[in-house]
């Protein structure tokens, strides 16, 4: 994949799914800011990178809705963190958007042939 | 290690969140960059490069910053601003916009009730105005289809006259040969005196055609109007009652239709009573009678005494009433040369024959109310600025909480409207006040005052007029917070922006526009004050000191020959200048000043007859020989009139300077003869030979220029009887009314006493009009000036207060306070020229629909211009100078320990 394709790739993909993918990686267990920006770099390869700046509005953004919650956890001998975990409409809203994705991913792979190519 | 809570704060800038909210978003941003920063270590970077990783996750701060305002509060705002919740419907916004802006209004009671104030004041002027122009210019008359009543003139403008009173062989001319009228009918005044039962009373009466009543259209409350067969001389003698006069005289009984009353003497029996409101053509008429021309009236076309009223047939426009009325005149022209050359006829629509006179003035002052309400809403506007410019904090927040610009300004708009619904409504009940006010001030020959009232076309001009000041005083400060620049507010720190150079130019502008329309405001007021004052300086030719005046006028049917007048008169002139404070005292056809006056055309001795209606016409006055004294008219040459001057005596007359110069141009008018007959008469008794020169008097009104004046004996002038008794007092005049009236009743009892009065009030009544104008206009522009003033001290007590600091620096490198004062004197001064220099150019246009209602001076006098200027100048440095006071106790320390 050249630099351009990645590069435009990486910014649709964001635009359209980055609220798929926060709300998945929360879904099992609750995580910090850090660990899912960290967690979305390593999974895509290094393909999807979401810096400080625009990762935190949207944490922000989706904890507005209602859809993840977060909540400063302290451990022993560490500084205190604050820990995003999917609430109950949250859960709902995720399970919509991965049925719409997986009906978008479909659509694409049947226009272009991927899949049966 | 860098500081990361600080590197985030340096990114965010002031976010404009409580702080609980940002020291949270700092410290997990700041942990989110430590932990890039160890990773990167572990990674084997240096120190150095481990730092620029983790400051290039903040690269984009901008989008970060204003993200982070419109994600992170999770605490319901909408509480105290409404703004983010779209999905509320437009009514629902709207309600929560009036509760939110009443609030709002109710919090800051001071600036409500100011701005309520100059709003109720505004509104208010223009709605009483409204309701006089809505009345008497707009709301028909209250006739039957009153679009199609015209009166008709003779015209005869080469003589001074381009409307003048109909002689009746004319008007029997038009009725019969016109085919554009439905009918016609004519009109005389007549003075009658009403005997019998209690005091005797002197009425006003028109003489009508039986005609009259059906092309009004309006029928009688009891009774009926006049027959055809009862407008015939010789008839029996029938009247119609107005309604006021029988209330006041008959009680409302409706049982006097068919009884007999005394008027003139003269036994009439009552036929009808006409509904309350029915005045024509004005309010004086107090009961009718048919006209009943003569054979030989019919046929006269020298005496010019009638007024006509016609109804247009369907369809008829004035414009061929008039084509009409012009060939039938010029056909009379041919017909009778002698008493009809030059003489055309004129058709005015009856509204604009009421209403002529006042229109301009009520259009003028209407417009003046005008501007009154725009420099109102200026000074509002300028409020909601300031105001707007203190909740700067608030229209951050919620454009941070994602309140679109559109909705923003809905909200201003929605405040602003809802002040002028209060100041209107406010205003409204000062126009209720004002309306009574205007009553008393209107002229009384203005047939409807009695009907100025507020009526729903009123209430709709006055919520009109509230919407579109909410409107117009809302917009500035709406689209200021709709240009309201987010990012540069935060950036300044939390300083208002609306302070910053667009706030104040908007405001400068707003008291330069205040400035410039209570200029012009002032100098209309100025030119209406200085017509005044000259109107009242004007030497009206006699003096009114000490002067009571009545009408006493002796019924021709009791006193029917010259001899039992006269008696009548020398009896009475003799018993009131025995009173003990009585100077003197005289009688005469007609005072000065009431605009009302007999006048007729004359020969001169050894000149060849110009020919009718090229004669010079000399108003005529019909006296006693004490009138020049009494009346303080001074004697230029030869002698006044005296008791030798006799009915048998040589035929004598005392002349104005104005005739004498006019009719023997160069030459002493003493001794010359002059006739109202032929100049070819050998008949001594047919000339009249001039005795005395007297100065001008203004005998119809203080405006008009005099016109050859002539003073005949009323013993040798049998055809004009005296009407008025003038007393000169050496007391208070008024308090020998009721002593001057016993004698007139001692020599008669029946004859009545009218119009009792001081000169001094006459003269006042004749420019009542004016003073009208003058009034209201000054009114008017003293509030216009008040609200400006108010607008500068406003603008320049903001200004000052937030130029603080700067002036704090300025006095602590050693500005002195003369020094601070002209720098803040100088700011407002600025604003004031440049306000002055506008109005001065408005001004020369504007005042211009003034000229009408001027006198003596142009609409752009210079003098009035630069007086008003230099006036208001003064007024508004006052107005600056007191904030300018305050900047120079300006302690620097705590000017600058300020911010």
């Amino acid at each position: 994949m050249s630099y351009i394709g990645s590069h435009i790739l990486a910014r649709e993909l964001k635009k359209g799914s980055a609220e798929l993918l926060i709300l998945s990686l929360v879904e099992d267990q609750p995580r910090h800011g850090y660990d899912i920006g960290s967690l979305i770099e390593t999974r895509s390869g290094g393909v999807l990178r979401f810096n400080v700046a625009s990762l935190y509005p949207l944490l922000y953004r989706l904890e507005r809705r209602g859809w993840i919650q977060g909540r400063w956890v302290e451990k022993a001998g560490q500084r205190r963190r604050r820990y995003y975990r999917l609430t109950p409409e949250g859960r709902k809203v995720l399970a919509a958007q991965r049925d719409s994705w997986v009906e978008f991913v479909r659509a694409i792979n049947l226009i272009t042939g991927i899949e049966n190519a | 290690m860098p500081d990361w809570k600080q590197q985030v704060r340096n990114r965010l800038g002031g976010s404009g969140l409580p702080p609980e909210h940002e020291s949270e978003v700092v410290e997990e941003l700041a942990q989110h960059l430590e932990d890039i920063y160890e990773r990167a270590l572990r990674g084997g970077a240096t120190k150095e490069e481990a730092v620029r990783a983790a400051l290039l996750e903040l690269n984009e701060s901008e989008p970060l910053s204003r993200e982070l305002r419109r994600a992170r509060p999770t605490r319901r705002l909408d509480d105290i601003a409404p703004g983010a919740p779209r999905r509320l419907s437009m009514l629902g916004d709207l309600r929560q916009d009036l509760r939110y802006g009443l609030r709002t209004l109710l919090k800051n009671p001071g600036f409500t009730a100011v701005a309520v104030i100059a709003l109720a004041l505004g509104i208010g002027a223009n709605s009483a105005i409204f309701s006089v122009v809505n009345t008497i210019l707009l709301r028909p008359l209250p006739y039957k289809d009153p679009e199609r009543l015209v009166t008709v003139w003779e015209e005869a403008a080469k003589q001074g006259y381009p409307r003048d009173t109909p002689a009746a062989g004319n008007y029997v001319d038009w009725r019969d040969q016109n085919q554009v009228f439905e009918a016609m009918a004519a009109l005389a005044d007549e003075t009658f005196n009403l005997t019998g039962s209690g005091e005797p009373e002197r009425i006003e009466g028109r003489r009508v055609s039986a005609s009259f009543f059906p092309l009004m259209g309006v029928e009688p409350q009891a009774g009926r109007a006049f027959l055809p067969e009862e407008d015939q001389p010789g008839a029996t003698r029938v009247v119609v009652l107005s309604h006021g006069l029988w209330q006041r005289r008959f009680g409302g009984d409706r049982s006097v239709v068919g009884k007999p009353v005394t008027l003139n003497g003269e036994t009439y029996m009552v036929v009808g009573v006409m509904p309350p409101g029915f005045q024509f053509p004005d309010r004086e008429a107090q009961l009718w009678v048919p006209i009943a021309f003569t054979q030989q009236q019919a046929a006269n076309r020298n005496r010019h005494y009638l007024r006509v009223v016609a109804r247009t047939k369907p369809g008829v426009t004035t414009e061929q009433a008039q084509a009409e009325m012009s060939n039938i005149a010029a056909r009379l022209q041919q017909q009778y040369p002698q008493s009809n050359e030059g003489l055309g006829a004129v058709v005015v629509p009856l509204h604009e024959f009421l209403v002529g006179d006042i229109r301009p003035a009520l259009l003028v002052l209407l417009g003046a109310v005008g501007f009154v309400l725009l420099v109102a809403c200026a000074n509002v506007a300028n409020l909601l600025l300031a105001r707007a410019a203190a909740r700067q904090k608030e229209i951050a927040l919620r454009l941070a909480l994602g309140a679109s610009r559109l909705r923003l300004i809905r909200q201003f708009l929605t405040e602003s409207l809802l002040l002028a619904a209060v100041g209107g409504v406010v205003g409204l009940l000062l126009s209720v006040w004002g309306v009574n006010v205007l009553k008393a001030f209107i002229p009384g020959t203005i047939s409807q005052v009695g009907d100025i009232s507020i009526d729903g076309r009123v209430l709709g001009f006055t919520l009109l007029v509230s919407l579109l000041t909410g409107l117009v005083f809302g917009l500035a400060p709406a689209t200021q917070a709709s240009k309201f620049n987010l990012n540069e507010t935060l950036k300044e720190g939390g300083r208002d922006s609306a302070s910053g150079a667009r706030g104040n130019r908007i405001r400068g502008l707003l008291v330069v526009g205040e400035v410039a329309i209570s200029l012009v405001l002032l100098i209309g007021a100025g030119l209406l004050i200085n017509s005044f004052l000259r109107l009242r300086s004007v030497n009206p030719g006699f003096s009114t000191d000490n002067l009571l005046t009545m009408g006493v006028v002796l019924p021709q049917q009791k006193y029917t020959d010259a001899a039992r007048r006269a008696a009548f008169y020398a009896e009475m002139l003799r018993r009131v200048e025995a009173l003990p404070g009585v100077k003197s005292a005289a009688v005469t056809n007609w005072i000065p000043l009431i605009k009302q006056g007999d006048s007729i055309s004359v020969n001169v001795d050894g000149r060849p007859d110009p020919g009718p209606g090229k004669r010079p016409s000399v108003v005529t006055r019909v006296v006693s020989p004490h009138y020049f004294d009494t009346m303080g008219i001074r004697l230029l040459t030869g002698r006044h009139l005296n008791e030798q001057d006799r009915a048998d005596s040589l035929n004598v007359a005392v002349i104005s300077e104005t005739m004498a110069r006019k009719l023997w141009p160069g030459e002493d008018a003493l001794g010359k003869r002059f006739t109202p007959g032929s100049p070819t008469s050998t008949n001594p008794d047919d000339w009249i030979t001039v005795v005395g020169v007297v100065n001008d008097v203004k005998q119809m009104d203080l405006v008009a220029e005099p016109k050859s004046q002539m003073y005949l004996t009323y013993e040798q002038a049998g055809f004009f009887a005296p009407r008025h008794l003038v007393v000169k007092t050496e007391v208070e005049p008024r308090s020998l009314a009721s002593s001057v009236r016993s004698v007139v009743w001692e020599i008669d009892r029946d004859q009545p006493v009218s119009n009792i009065s001081t000169m001094e009030d006459v003269l006042s009544e004749s420019i009542a009009r004016q003073r009208f104008s003058m009034l209201l206009f000054g009114v008017f522009a003293g509030l216009a000036l008040l609200l400006a003033a108010v607008g500068i001290y406003g603008v320049m007590s903001y200004s000052v207060a937030q130029r603080t600091r700067e002036i704090g620096i300025r006095m602590a490198l050693g500005a002195q306070k003369r020094d601070v004062l002209k720098l803040a004197v100088g700011q407002g001064l600025k604003l004031v020229l440049a306000g002055v220099a506008v109005g001065l150019v408005l001004s020369l246009v504007l005042t211009r629909v003034m000229t009408s209602l001027l006198f003596g001076v142009g609409a752009n006098d210079p003098a009035t211009l630069a007086v008003i200027s230099v006036f208001l100048i003064g007024v508004a440095l006052f107005a600056s100078y007191i904030p300018a006071r305050r900047a120079t106790k300006v302690d620097p320390l705590v000017a600058l320990r300020y911010e």
